[in-house]
Order: C-alpha cells, then structure tokens, then sequence
C-alpha cells in the first residue's frame, strides 16, 4: 500500500498521506478512502498507523494523564482545576469534611491523575499521586512537546534533574513546574526546556542539552551521564 | 461634491498604474508565529495590504449556553484600525466588518474539523492594519495559516484572492484605487486541495464570460498564494527539524 | 513558549507570586532581568504608508501601533488658536486571551487618558502652529493606539510610539487663507519629548517594565511620565494595591534613571528626544 511521505517529513493540513484508510492514526482523518494530515506536523508511522506528530496543538486529556494545574473554583462537589486548555477538570470529594481536609484555595497549584475524560469532563482522582504544590516556578509549554522533555524512558528529564540539581514536575497538559537549589540553577532548567520546546523535533537533541547544560552550569555541577564531552 | 475624475486604471499596453500586467499579484510576504501570546498566528502583505491574524483555543465557551454540545464555536472578528484607509475609518465595527467576519467566519468553518472540541470555542482575530484592496482575502488567508500555526486539525488550509475588472479587462489582485473606481470587484476564497470554493462575493457587473475568465484568473492566483502560505508554514516548522 | 501567565484569570498563581517576590529579594527576576531592568525595545517608523504618521514599538514580546490621521476642524472655542489632537487606544483581542472584542474598555480608556495627559501636559506639540485660520481651521490629529500583542506594560511601549508617530508624522501644508499648498507638507512641530516608565511594587521591593506573570503578582504599579527636563508631567497609580510613602522617593528616581536611558534609544532612532 503506498505511502506519499518521507519518514519524519513535515506535512501540511489536507496533504495526502496514504491510500489505505485503515492506517488512519493521530492527526490525521479520512476522506474518499485516503489518509490525509490535519495538522502541521512531522508524518511518520507508529505501529502501523499512519501519524501527524503534531509541532503545536490544544492538550486532549485522556486517562491516566499527571496533570498539573491550577485551582480555578472550590464548589461543594469538589475543586475544579485549569489545565490551561479548553477544558477544566474536576476533583471530585465525597463530602465537605473531605474537602475541608485537602486545604485548596483558588490559585493554588496541583499535581494529579486523570481518571477519566469523555462526556462527563475530565475528573481527576484522589490518590495517593495527588499533591499540591507548594513551591517553585509554573512554565507552560505546548503539550504536543511534552513526551520530547521526557525523553525515552525518561531520559531527557532526568538528565535536566541531575545536572541542574532541580526538581522538575511534568504535566501532560503542558505545564512544568521547576523548583532547585538556586536561581541561577532555576535559570539553566528553563532555558534548556525552552531549547527542548523550540527544537524539539531536531534529531540529536539529548546531546544539544547536555552542551548547553553544561556550558550554563559549568563545573558547578559534575555528572555521570557517561558522556564526558 | 467635488467631482471626481476617474483615472486611467491600464494603459494601451495593458500596464497599470502600479507598473503590473492585468494577472500580476503584487508583491507578497507571508509569515506564520508572529504573535508571542496568541496560539497561532500570521501575517500576510500583499503589496501595501497588511493583515495580521490570531487564533485563540479551543478553550471553553463563555458564556456555557453559548456551547454546541457535538462541536465547537468558531468565533471571527475582521476589523480594520482607524488609519487603515485613505480616510480615518470610524472607531468601532462597521456594517462592512460585521458582514466581512461573517463570511470569512464561514469560510473557515468549512475546513476546520469542530467536532473535535465539543463545548468549546475558538477565536479568530483578523486584523488589518493597511488596506489597499484585497483585505478580506488576505485576512482569510492569514486566519487559516494561523489556525495551522494554533495546530487545531484542520481539512486543508484556504488561500484567497480577489479577481477585477476595470476599464474592461479582467485583473488579477486589485488595489484599492482599482477597486475603487473599476467594474467589478470578485473576492475568492479556495480550498486548494479539494478545489472547492469557500469564499464567493462579486460587487459590481461582469459579463458571464468574464466571470467565467475572472475564475479561472482567480485560480492561478490562488496556486501562487497557496504555495507561499506552503512555504511560510515549512520556512517556520522546517527550521525545527533540521539535523544537527 | 512563557511562564504561565493568568492573561485570562482573575486569580494569582501563589506560588509564582512568592517565587518572584523570593527573587526580587536577591535582586532578581523571573526572567533573568534585573529589578531595574527594561526589556529590549525596538522602534520602527512610518510602518503604515495610509497614516501621516505611525510608529511600531516593542517592549519584550509586548509590541504596540500607533497610527496618526490628521484632518481639518474647528478648534475649540476657549482655544482659537490651537490645534487640536485626539488619543484613542485600543487593546486589539488579537494581543491577549483578556482582551475582549468590543469597544474600549476602561483598561483602553485609561491607556488612552494616560497617553493625552502625557503629550498635553508634557506640551509635546507647538499647538499654536497647528492654528490655520484662528476660530475657523486647525489641524486636527488623531492619534490612534493599538495594542498587538500584550506581555505585560502596554503603558510605556504606547507612550513611545505616540510619540514616535508624532515627531515623524507628515501632514499637507495649507496657507493662512486655508488654501491647500499643493505638493507641499508640514512636520507636527514637536516641542518637547515626554516618556513614562512603569514600577511595579511588591512589599518593599520595585522593578521596572513588569512582565505580563509579574504584573499579575505585584502588589500594585505606577506609571510615571517626564519631559525632558524631568519635570513629572503624568502618573496614574494603574491598579489597586498600597503604595508606602517611603518608596515614592525611588519610585521618581528610578522612572527618570529609566526614561533617560529610553531617551537615549528613541532619540537616536527618531532623530529627536
């Protein structure tokens, strides 16, 4: 079955893509039998599925999702919560005493999972996961970037911790929040994740950090990433 | 009244007054992300015309009766600063504005996959900061590189131009004094990939024949601009993959 | 893309505001500047061939159009002899998520009053010689300000750019009969160049040029206009909060240290200040 692509190639909205509807995947959508891109994006194919990795987009929550946001609204049935998009989630709480217990204000910031999304909203549950956040600087970057600053496996976040010295905080619906030792170190963390968000499609980039890293924090920090460079 | 002396629009060698041949576009710059705070944005010049636009969302519907349950809003304002035109143009939206951000509005509906973003609304903000001609199909074109730029799924983007006729011959991309003083004034907007129209208006009268010949004139026109808004999105989105 | 900006809440993100109080107090900000620290400004004139005169200014990501259309009126009848000018402002909903569509409201009307107050109490303009016919014909200017894209600090970029617009504005030349001097025009005879610069304060602490996620954590701001001769020519306290009489003192000489050195960049690209 053909593919009218190059891996990785960028395509444009209403680019056709592939002749067989039955690769249709995300950013994409189907007309007359053929795949076509919806969105500006790099095209490639993941697990048989033809895809548009998207360069920009709103935040589509799903469950299973670390959010962070914001509390927008303490309501009786619970506290509701921005995540920044066109949607605003929902925690739930069973009673006013429990409500009581989790001591949110308007304003305040929280780390928690998506238990679900669909007609109902978006709710998020009260787990053992759940935090509020008390300290650090919130950073908002376009969603669609933040699987490249977790990197594989983690990599790319755990490498910005270690060098920095921060704690770093990923929520899927694209805000970070990064709280360290130093501002000067604060300020290494958030323009290495301002260079992951601006190139975040280049190939080689873990290495492109780590010079950066480096070259900002110097012999302040040593680190045993293996890569002595 | 001061009378007014309508000039030669065209020459005998078929110039007109700005030096192009009757299927010249003027010179035109496209460029998308050019606005820090909005989610996607673009600026389109096509000659002394300059038209910026932004895209806002999907975020939610306010206020929460507004909200379609299967799709989302999409909400277009096209308006022109005070210094826009040779005349101080009133504060405020015009008759002209308001129609103007209904068609563009629905021209943009037909491509943009709302389904996608039940309750939800998105804006787009057309604004044009010097008319001379051709300003609501450079609005149009610049709205929907800035919904790509906002990465909201889309069908296809939409190019737009406007066809004339003045001093009886058909011209491609009519500045504002030919606008002014010519036949007919056709704007056009296209969905290049599924050759369909979006966007239609004729104000003025043109024989069938010559509207027949201002579509296909409109069309030539539409490949040149399709391919520069091609290129604006690749010039902005190519540079973020390159190889190291 | 940014720091997480409230652009369209009504609350405050605490633990922002007490992360840019925490630096402030180690003379830092959240953008690497320091307190009294502008972003980098950029002027450009006559972007818009249709104006008399217009001016593209950018303080940071903030960016500002002041457009200048000049027609023939009447002046006002207890000044015969003046010219007359007009400022209007509008934050375009293009520029920020808070910005709605519609007519000024009071943030736009209070931009556009903080502008006039500038320029007419700064005695910016030689009215006088916008005078055509006394009683009968004066030039009028409208001065028309569009916020494009809103970071933060719309207040000093506009004053900038009025008056960028202003000192390069062109308008047709008519003789003392009111007769149109063809092919012949006229520069807005420029007097004085009065420029603001915004403080925010937070606690005990001021910075200059506060970013859109400061202005949203800062106890309160201030914007301060000189002339040339740094005498105070405006001020508008611009949002509710309290400012110490003990910090008035600095407030003024960090707003003259600031404009002096604003002067400097707008004078050289302007060619006057």
């Amino acid at each position: 079955m053909p593919i009218y692509f190059n891996d990785r190639e960028i395509v444009l909205p209403g680019q056709l893509l592939s002749d067989d509807s039955r690769r249709a995947g995300e950013g994409t959508y189907v007309m007359d039998g053929k795949v076509y891109a919806a969105t500006v994006g790099a095209a490639t194919i993941r697990d048989g599925k033809v895809e548009v990795i998207t360069f920009r987009g709103p935040y589509k929550p799903a469950a299973g999702d670390m959010i962070i946001g914001v509390v927008s609204d303490i309501k009786p049935i619970g506290v509701e919560v921005d995540l920044g998009g066109h949607v605003t989630a929902l925690l739930k709480v069973k009673n006013v005493k429990e409500l009581a217990s989790l001591d949110l204000k308007v304003g305040d910031v929280v780390y928690a999972r998506v238990s679900s999304s669909g007609l109902k909203g978006v709710l998020l549950e009260l787990n053992e996961q759940f935090k509020k956040i008390n300290e650090g600087v919130l950073l908002r970057m376009t969603p669609t970037k933040i699987p490249r600053l977790i990197g594989k496996r983690g990599s790319m976040i755990n490498m910005l911790k270690k060098i920095t010295g921060c704690n770093i905080m990923v929520g899927t619906n694209g805000f970070v929040i990064v709280n360290g030792p130093s501002p000067a170190k604060e300020f290494a963390a958030i323009s290495a994740i301002r260079l992951i968000e601006r190139e975040a499609h280049s190939q080689g980039l873990t290495d492109k950090v780590m010079a950066y890293l480096s070259k900002l924090v110097g012999g302040e920090v040593s680190h045993d990433t293996g890569d002595k460079a | 009244m001061t009378q007014v002396i309508k000039p030669k629009l065209i020459d005998e060698n078929g110039i007109r007054l700005d030096g192009r041949g009757p299927t010249d576009l003027r010179p035109l710059r496209i460029e998308v992300s050019v606005l820090e705070k909005s989610d996607g944005s673009a600026y389109v010049e096509l000659g002394k015309t300059k038209v910026y636009a932004a895209v806002y969302g999907p975020k939610e519907a306010h206020p929460k009766h507004l909200a379609i349950p299967d799709r989302a809003i999409l909400n277009c304002r096209y308006h022109m600063t005070s210094f826009s035109t040779d005349e101080r143009k009133i504060l405020g939206m015009t008759r002209r504005e308001i129609e103007l951000s209904k068609v563009i509005r629905e021209a943009l509906e037909s491509v943009v996959f709302l389904e996608e973003f039940p309750r939800s609304a998105i804006d787009v903000f057309v604004e044009v900061v010097q008319a001379d001609g051709g300003t609501r199909t450079a609005g149009l074109t610049a709205a929907s590189l800035a919904l790509a730029d906002a990465g909201i799924p889309m069908r296809e983007l939409i190019a737009a131009v406007a066809v004339g006729k003045v001093d009886g011959t058909i011209i491609l991309d009519p500045s504002d004094i030919e606008d002014k003083y010519g036949e007919a004034d056709m704007p056009i907007g296209v969905a290049p990939e599924s050759n369909t129209i979006v966007l239609l208006q004729l104000n003025g009268k043109m024989t069938k024949d010559e509207f027949r010949r201002g579509l296909e004139l409109a069309r030539v026109g539409i490949q040149k601009i399709y391919q520069a808004q091609r290129e604006a999105l690749r010039r902005k989105y190519g540079a973020s993959t390159t190889e190291v | 893309m940014s720091f997480l900006p409230l652009k369209e809440r009504s609350f405050t993100i605490k633990i922002m505001s007490e992360k840019i109080y925490k630096l402030l107090q180690q003379g830092k900000r959240i953008d690497e500047r320091s307190p009294y620290e502008f972003r980098k400004i950029t002027m450009q004139t006559n972007v818009v061939e249709k104006a008399n005169g217009s001016a593209l200014v950018s303080v940071g990501s903030t960016r500002i159009l002041t457009g200048i259309k000049v027609e023939l009126g009447t002046p006002y009848s207890d000044r015969p002899n003046e010219g007359v000018f007009s400022v209007n402002a509008e934050l375009l909903p293009l520029a920020s998520k808070s910005f709605e569509p519609g007519p000024p409201d009071e943030r736009g009307i209070e931009l556009a009053r903080v502008v006039d107050r500038c320029i007419r109490e700064g005695k910016a303009i030689d009215l006088e010689k916008l005078c055509i016919i006394p009683g009968k014909m004066v030039y009028v200017l409208y001065i028309d300000i569009y916020v494009l894209d809103y970071d933060g600090n719309y207040f000093d970029p506009s004053v900038m750019s009025a008056m960028a617009a202003l000192a390069t504005c062109t308008i047709p030349k008519y003789s003392a009969t009111g007769e149109r001097v063809e092919g012949e025009n006229i520069k807005v005879p420029i007097r004085d160049v009065p420029l603001s610069a915004t403080l925010g304060i937070i606690r005990d602490r001021l910075l200059v040029d506060p970013c859109l996620v400061e202005e949203e954590s800062l106890d309160t701001s201030i914007v301060v206009c000189l002339d040339s001769a740094s005498n105070v020519v405006a001020i508008q306290k611009n949002s509710p909060g309290h400012i110490p009489f003990s910090l008035m003192e600095s407030i003024i000489n960090v707003a003259e240290e600031q404009i002096s050195k604003i002067r400097a960049q707008f004078k050289e690209v302007v060619g006057i200040g």
